[in-house]
């Protein structure tokens, strides 16, 4: 199925940095002068333990200056990141008034833009959820609210997606098939996907980078070329996962 | 020794009626006020305790309580007025006067001296203002009828207990229920002289303004005598001293040493009753036709209905 | 319908209770009367108890309209910036510490002896609790939504972001917690309006009450009070009504099911 186009009013995907980051609590340094750069029009996955800073590092990137941590953010075409930004947490946090429709429509409502009901329509429908549009979110279960926040995000429009551990509160086999879907849609855009499961760095990641120690450093694995998602079952992606876990490991020790 | 011993014994038995003197608890009509001159002075210069009495005064918080509660046995006297005496007992309340207080009504309709209101009939279409309800507009009825009006050509407002505020800043055209010994001074200080019609002038009969009343049960009460002498006591001092009662009302209540019940206390001294014993029957005679009229009360009874016949 | 009867069970069981206090303790008519002493006033005086509860409850329903209105606009303003918080928070706590019998003769004196002090004496005894209410559902937003929100807004220069913001999304989730306020407001404006009537006024429940009282027909006192409490609790109910309906997904749960 063809991938979503990047909206060209955006234009095209830009690189985005963070460049001598420091992350500090009291006199706790979690890291210091790190550098993170997400490539263009690419997805990079963010791997590391619970706590590292790797949400600091998201939430940084998409300008909502979380606490403790600095360190300076960067487009690659020079212009600022404000408004070219989406965000998908790991909790859907759709609005409970509001129907499935309206809550992929939220962004538009808040910046006073026109809403399109046919373009969120048709993005609900690609994700399987063309009966659900009327519905509460109450109604749903969460593999379907997760869907309808990535619904939200892409009729956003963004050239930059930052995903924070978006599927870590589904089941594994929702978990899976959700995957596959969203690989399909965020293809061709700059993508940060925060996760702490390697076989998600695996199955979406065009660049899998480790978070990791204390304190902690970036550190990239390699995977096999190839398009996306993988498939968890390849002899390259399951060595690759070894030496992912090598790496986690390593940088615990 | 002997002697030492036989005068403290002798000085023991002395003080021992004092110290089993009767206690008696009168629930005043309202704060305590120039109305209430001869039971002060009752209390100040002793006459209660000659009598062998421990007389408390209390003032209510809700001036329709003290005859309830005497009624139900929870306090001994209540000070109340006639017509209110009348309107309970018709409703069952079994209470009886024992005294009077106050030998003259008090009430009248007061409007501001340089106010469109001069003459009764002056009142048609306007606002009249009233405070504790109950029988005030019996005798607004009987007024108005005199000026050949009906009540329901004034608009009657309930300003509860703020009748000189609500004249004064022309809230109201007029008020009932304004005595003519306080409110009247109390609008002069206030920089809006009244005048009044009293009530007894046009229509309405005349009454005791304030009466004590006890539970019916209650005729052969040795304390009451006592209460009622003492009382009388109490009125005479007033009228024939009636600096040194002031002296001694304000020495007992401090907080009433202003110019209002300075002038009230004058105003009030001929009104107080001389005798307040004395009952005519008569006059519940006549008010409870008056009342019984007005469709107040269902049925007018005997005198003996409503007091302690002596 | 089983609300009902079960309402019914309750109401047929405190006038039992009633009876038999009065059986058993035989008050005197003037202290307490029967349920049926107060019944016959209920249906002698139907038409006068009408008459004086319409009063009553227009003062009460007003009062309602007014102080909500007041309170949702305060808490708006207490949540909305620090500035308009340091400002209107003394006012606030203020109007709560106030005895409202304090205040009932100052708005009678200013306003009349008409509806306007009655209106204005409920508005102020529901004003606060609305005003908390409203402010602490207006600050209480999801922090994930909040980030969402301003992910979302960032970069985007359409005036009026506030107000949207307001409207979309703050203030839909702070209805909850405004439903509470609104449904102690139901049960607490009657108050103001009945303290109002005893303070100045031509009509109304509570004027009747006093006139009652004054002339010792307690049947009367006591028929006028539960007509105000069946007012009060047909309110409630009303306006629970209204706020399941306004506001589906935040009905009130039970927490033991």
């Amino acid at each position: 199925m063809a991938s979503s186009p990047c909206p060209a009013g955006a234009g095209a995907s830009p690189a985005v940095s963070i460049t001598g980051a420091d992350l500090r609590f009291g006199a706790t340094c979690h890291f210091e002068g790190l550098d993170l750069v997400v490539e263009a029009g690419r997805t990079t996955c963010l791997l590391g333990p619970s706590g590292v800073g790797k949400s600091s590092l998201l939430r940084a990137l998409a300008g909502l200056a979380p606490a403790g941590l600095s360190g300076r953010i960067a487009a690659d075409d020079g212009r600022p990141l404000a408004g070219r930004v989406a965000l998908m947490d790991r909790r859907d946090c759709l609005v409970p008034w509001a129907s499935v429709l309206d809550n992929v429509m939220l962004g538009a409502r808040l910046r006073g833009d026109a809403a399109e009901p046919e373009r969120a329509a048709a993005l609900l429908g690609r994700l399987g959820l063309h009966e659900a549009l009327a519905l509460r979110p109450a109604a749903l279960s969460g593999g379907m609210r997760q869907r309808v926040a990535l619904a939200r995000t892409l009729y956003e429009a963004r050239p930059v997606i930052l995903m924070d551990e978006p599927f870590s509160a589904l089941d594994a086999v929702t978990r899976y098939r959700l995957q596959g879907e969203t690989a399909r849609e965020i293809a061709g855009r700059t993508v940060l996907l925060v996760t702490h499961d390697p076989g998600e760095a695996l199955r979406l990641g065009d660049r899998v980078l480790v978070l990791a120690g204390r304190p902690a450093r970036l550190t990239e694995v390699a995977v096999p070329a190839g398009p996306l998602p993988r498939d968890p079952g390849a002899a390259d992606v399951a060595a690759a996962e070894s030496r992912l876990l090598a790496a986690l490991a390593a940088e615990a020790a | 020794m002997k002697k030492t011993i036989a005068l403290a014994l002798a000085g023991l038995l002395a003080a021992a009626p004092a110290l089993a003197a009767d206690k008696l608890t009168v629930l005043l009509d309202w704060a305590v006020n120039p109305d209430h001159a001869a039971l002060v002075a009752a209390e100040s210069q002793g006459y209660f305790k000659a009598q062998g009495l421990d007389v408390e005064l209390i003032a209510p918080s809700d001036p329709n309580d003290p005859p309830k509660l005497v009624a139900a046995g929870k306090a001994d006297v209540a000070i109340t007025y006639q017509p209110q005496l009348l309107l309970l007992v018709d409703q069952g309340l079994p209470l009886r006067r024992i005294a009077t207080l106050v030998d003259t009504p008090l009430n009248s309709v007061a409007v501001l001296a340089d106010g469109p209101v001069k003459t009764l009939a002056d009142l048609k279409g306007r606002r009249i203002g009233y405070s504790v309800a109950g029988f005030e507009d019996a005798l607004l009825g009987a007024m108005l009828a005199e000026a050949g009006l009906k009540t329901s050509d004034v608009e009657l407002v309930n300003v509860n207990f703020s009748l000189a505020p609500a004249l004064a800043s022309g809230q109201v055209d007029a008020v009932i229920g304004a005595y003519r010994n306080f409110e009247i001074p109390e609008m002069a200080l206030l920089g809006k002289p009244a005048r009044i019609f009293a009530v007894e002038d046009h229509g309405v009969p005349a009454y005791d303004e304030l009466i004590a009343v006890v539970a019916a049960d209650k005729a052969a009460d040795p304390r009451l005598p006592r209460f009622v002498a003492a009382l009388e006591q109490g009125a005479t001092y007033v009228l024939n001293h009636p600096e040194d009662a002031w002296a001694g009302f304000v020495k007992a209540y401090p907080d009433l040493n202003d110019d209002l019940d300075r002038q009230a206390y004058t105003l009030t001294v001929p009104r107080l009753a001389a005798s307040p014993a004395a009952l005519d029957p008569g006059r519940y005679t006549r008010l409870a036709a008056f009342l019984k009229q007005a469709g107040l009360i269902k049925t007018a009874g005997k005198p003996s209905d409503y007091a302690l016949m002596p | 319908m089983k609300q009902i009867a079960a309402g019914i069970a309750t109401l047929a069981l405190l006038v039992l209770f009633w009876q038999v206090v009065v059986w058993l303790a035989a008050p005197p008519p003037f202290i307490l009367p029967g349920p049926a002493a107060v019944a016959r006033a209920l249906m002698d005086q139907g038409g006068l108890l009408l008459r004086h509860g319409w009063l009553t409850l227009v003062e009460i329903v007003a009062g309602m309209a007014v102080g909500s209105l007041m309170g949702i606009g305060a808490g708006i303003g207490l949540g909305a910036t620090r500035h308009l918080r340091h400002l209107l928070l003394p006012l606030v706590v203020a109007s709560q510490a106030i005895p409202v019998f304090a205040v009932a003769p100052l708005l009678v004196l200013w306003l009349g002896f008409g509806l306007a002090s009655k209106i204005a004496m409920a508005s102020l005894i529901i004003f606060f609790p609305v005003t908390v209410a409203m402010a602490d559902g207006i600050t209480r937003l999801d922090p994930v939504l909040a980030d969402q929100a301003r992910v979302m807004t960032g970069g985007s220069a359409r005036p009026g972001r506030r107000l949207r913001l307001i409207r979309h999304l703050y203030g839909p989730a702070a209805l909850p917690a405004l439903a509470s306020g609104l449904r102690i407001a139901a049960a607490v404006a009657p108050i103001g309006a009945v303290v109002g009537e005893w303070v100045g006024a031509a009509g109304g429940l509570g004027w009747l009450m006093l006139q009652a009282n004054a002339r010792a027909r307690i049947d009367l006192m006591f028929a006028a009070l539960i007509v105000l409490a069946v007012m009060a609790v047909a309110l409630y109910r009303l306006v629970d009504a209204g706020l399941r309906r306004a506001a589906p997904w935040a009905a009130p749960q039970s927490p033991i099911s």
